[in-house]
């Protein structure tokens, strides 16, 4: 069975971040389409509006402008055309507060964006590896 | 998460007895426990006798015999301890109604499972480098 390729949603503000992503994905061989919102409000209007097609999953920062990772998820798990897609957090920050806030709104998987561009590379291919077991 | 428990819901003891043994094999650190069925799962999550630490993580064969795996999953997301809990769907059986279901409730993954050793082998280190590539709450 041929199965859909799922469209990915990147929220990140960071444009370093995002270009870090772009080559990540293309040294782990990644075909899926990428779109790209710069912060929750603008990721939100990209889903409501089909500008990302279903399937899709979305990849997350937590710090952004406008409306943060966390603030992000509470509104797309209260939105019953949005609320099951799945979210990897993909984040800087270490805090627990925002791993409890982002496990309690049941992201899943909270990545810590490891220092060094390889490690990032390898933090990806686990990714890709896993998507690969999941149907959507 | 070294010494961490995950639960296995499966109705069938002899697969988790498999798993057991692929967990050894990969080098799985994780402590894994089995419940037969969603109301021993259930016990070991909230009862007098319930697992300490909590899982973080739970593997569920919803379509299993006997199993109510979909009514587990909305009493955990409801739970306000067991709601954060990383929960991973494992099937044989195509269901395309409990699938939904299940994406409906925020699993992390819906999984299509082997019972031979070696595709269990390559399933579960996937999952174990997946499981070490991604933070939990201390």
């Amino acid at each position: 069975m041929i199965q859909k390729l799922v469209n990915i949603l990147l929220v990140e503000d960071d444009e370093v971040d995002v270009m870090n992503v772009k080559r990540a994905f293309s040294k782990n061989n990644i075909k899926n389409e990428l779109f790209v919102a710069g912060n929750g409000v603008e990721a939100l209007d990209m889903l409501r509006t089909s500008i990302v097609p279903v399937p899709r999953i979305i990849i997350l920062d937590i710090n952004m402008p406008k409306m943060n990772g966390i603030e992000f998820l509470k509104h797309l798990r209260d939105d019953e055309t949005l609320k099951n897609i799945s979210v990897f957090v993909m984040t800087t920050s270490n805090e627990d507060s925002d791993k409890i806030n982002a496990y309690n709104l049941n992201v899943a998987g909270y990545i810590l964006k490891p220092l060094s561009f390889e490690k990032f590379i390898t933090s990806v291919a686990t990714l890709k590896n896993f998507w690969s077991l999941c149907e959507m | 998460m070294v010494g961490a428990n995950i639960l296995l819901v499966d109705s069938n003891r002899a697969h988790f007895e498999n798993t057991l043994n692929v967990f050894s094999q990969i080098g799985i650190q994780y402590n894994l426990c089995f419940a037969k069925d969603d109301i021993q799962a259930w016990l070991m999550l909230t009862g007098d006798k319930k697992l300490s630490p909590l899982p973080k993580i739970m593997l569920i064969d919803i379509n299993a015999e006997g199993i109510n795996g979909i009514k587990l999953i909305e009493k955990i997301r409801l739970d306000i301890d067991l709601k954060s809990t990383l929960i991973f769907v494992i099937s044989d059986i195509n269901n395309d109604k409990n699938k939904r279901a299940a994406l409906n409730l925020n699993i992390a993954g819906y999984i299509n499972r082997s019972f031979e050793i070696e595709e269990m082998i390559n399933f579960f280190s996937i999952l174990n480098d997946y499981w070490n590539n991604i933070e939990f709450s201390s």
